[in-house]
């Protein structure tokens, strides 16, 4: 509350400054007025025609059968909720699809927060010189592109000649025939969530040591003074101070996982040709690209973005609240 | 007693250290050591490598039969550059609007600009294909840049707004209060202070563009015009992978974006969490 008042004064006072200096005109002209529309008519033009369409086609599109032969003819048929109806029933988006897209989410989620928090204590308490070591490496598996970085997991994992079948071969923990990780549900998203975590985790850490740096010291030592332990100044000094930054982290990362789509394709089956792996995005993009059903892979393509734009406003929530929107 | 706590403490941290940086290196240094290796057959030949070879990057690059991925890298190249600039000048004039102006209908700007940012692309790439197609752009490297570019543009705007933000008005005022105009102003004060900001706009811009895979899979059919992103999957056949080739593809790839990643990496972080860490 007192941070609204705070900045509505501030934001009030340069007004009747500036009609000091200038009392003679009262409104400024049009050209001045309009000049920000000005400046924000070519981004804002490339942002509705290239993404504000699109979803609204998108959405257009959901409510029609729109395949091949409509594609030849350019006349789709309008057919209401169908599509929606056949994504929504049967038990492939129950049991299958959504299983995979939430529980993958949920677990890369918490473990690319917890796992990021980790290394940010971890780095406070380094030196100088392993500081720079393990922020300088955490910053090359960032770096390291999703394409790329998927690639190097189904090669460690490779069923027939991976470093991972070899090495439990040689230690006789694995037969002869080895094992095909990716065909396996499972073990198809544990493979994933190592890729996923790998490549997120150093954003978590990096913010959130930079937001360790902020918590005042003298808290810390109060609550030491007081004999609390160090797993207590965590809950209660470290955490409170940096609620803000958990929340757009752990908000950035569920929006992020949630429609992770490079990272499944890429793997083994992940494209379609084992259906018991697939997420909403994946599903998606092989009813309408692959199968040519635009209308039902429409229908999912809104789904998930549902859920997305849900996550949004729990995000925007918190920005406002951190008076970031101004 | 404390000293030997403490002893146990350093033990502990040196061991953590080590397991942090051994989970975060492996699949970069397998990925290395893969791409030099002579002898790439199987994932522990790989391991610790005895025969140091270029050949799987001279291959590579070679149009032979897994198909030149110099040419890849040069499409990737010039849709990256067309998406830097774009998105760079677009993104300027968007921040300089949010940051520098109050007018009415700007909260709901900024709002739009968040929340188109979170739009996933699956859902986007379905309208955009068919799209595409009736222009007849679907194999055209500028067709991508323009979708990359559109991408590109919330977030960058979002976070230069920052930076133009951080140019004291008192500047600008000056400027006027010598004469100069908007134009002039915003070229001699504003442009240069803000440099930083768009170095790394930029950087952001440049990996999204680089590494794009969902709208290359989708728009690229023609061999001649493929991307890195879909171009690596050429090293995989139906029976045989080339892992080595795959993998000294795969480190062509990664390079130009760790370098990247190093120069811009402070002015990137800061621009994600945009003030969330004050």
């Amino acid at each position: 509350m007192e941070d609204v008042t705070v900045t509505g004064g501030v934001r009030t006072a340069p007004a009747p400054a500036a009609d000091a200096r200038r009392p003679v005109r009262r409104r400024p002209p049009l050209v001045v007025r309009l000049r920000p529309w000005l400046l924000l008519a070519a981004p804002l033009a490339v942002i509705a025609a290239l993404l504000l369409y699109p979803i609204g086609r998108v959405t257009y599109l959901s409510f029609q059968r729109y395949g091949l032969k409509e594609i030849i003819s350019g006349h789709p048929t309008y057919v209401g909720l169908d599509n929606y109806r056949e994504a929504l029933s049967g038990s492939y988006l129950w049991h299958t699809v959504l299983p995979n897209t939430v529980l993958f989410a949920l677990v890369a989620v918490g473990g690319t927060v917890v796992f990021g928090t980790l290394v940010a204590l971890l780095l406070q308490h380094l030196g100088p010189k392993s500081r720079a070591a393990v922020i300088a490496s955490a910053l090359v598996a960032w770096a390291l592109p999703a394409v790329t970085g998927t690639y190097v997991w189904v090669w460690i994992f490779d069923p027939d000649s991976g470093l991972v079948r070899r090495l439990l071969q040689d230690l006789g923990l694995l037969g002869p025939n080895g094992y095909n990780w990716f065909t396996d549900r499972l073990s198809f998203y544990g493979i994933a969530e190592l890729n996923v975590i790998h490549h997120s985790y150093p954003f978590v850490a990096i913010t959130v040591f930079a937001g360790l740096t902020t918590v005042p010291q003298e808290l810390h030592e109060a609550a030491r003074l007081d004999g609390a332990s160090a797993w207590q100044r965590f809950w209660n000094v470290t955490v409170p101070v940096l609620r803000p930054v958990f929340a757009v982290v752990t908000v950035l990362s569920t929006i992020w996982d949630f429609k992770v789509f490079t990272q499944i394709y890429l793997m083994p089956g992940g494209a379609g040709s084992n259906p018991d792996v697939l997420n909403l995005g994946v599903w998606s993009y092989m009813k309408a690209i692959n199968q040519n059903q635009y209308g039902l892979g429409a229908a999912i393509a809104v789904l998930l973005t549902v859920v997305l734009l849900a996550i949004t406003a729990v995000y925007l929530r918190v920005l406002f609240k951190e008076d970031e929107i101004r | 007693m404390t000293a030997r706590s403490s002893a146990r403490a350093r033990a502990g941290k040196f061991t953590a250290t080590a397991l942090v940086l051994l989970f975060t290196l492996f699949p970069v240094y397998f990925m290395l050591s893969t791409a030099f290796n002579g002898r790439a057959g199987s994932g522990t030949d790989s391991l610790f490598p005895s025969h140091f070879t270029m050949r799987h990057f001279s291959k590579a690059l070679s149009s032979g039969a897994s198909g030149g991925f110099g040419r890849y890298m040069l499409n990737s190249a010039i849709v990256t550059v067309i998406v830097v600039v774009a998105s760079g000048v677009l993104a300027l004039l968007g921040a300089v609007a949010m940051a520098r102006f109050r007018f009415r209908l700007r909260t709901t700007v900024l709002v739009l600009i968040l929340v188109v940012q979170m739009l996933p692309a699956e859902a986007l790439v379905i309208p955009l294909f068919l799209q595409m197609k009736d222009l007849r752009m679907l194999n055209s490297l500028l067709g991508l840049a323009i979708v990359y570019t559109a991408f590109a543009l919330p977030f960058a705007i979002w976070n230069l707004r920052g930076f133009v933000a951080a140019v004291p008005v008192e500047l600008e005022e000056a400027a006027y209060l010598d004469g100069c105009s908007w134009w002039r102003m915003f070229r001699s004060i504003l442009l240069p202070l803000v440099v930083p900001g768009l170095i790394a706009t930029s950087a952001f811009a440049f990996v999204l563009a680089w590494e794009e895979f969902t709208f290359a899979l989708t728009f690229l059919s023609d061999q001649g015009r493929m991307t890195v992103g879909v171009g690596l999957a050429e090293f995989l056949g139906q029976n045989t992978n080339d892992w080595g080739g795959l993998m000294a593809a795969s480190t062509l790839v990664t390079i130009p974006v760790v370098v990247v990643f190093v120069l811009a990496q402070r002015r990137l972080t800061v621009g994600l969490v945009a003030g969330a860490v004050k």
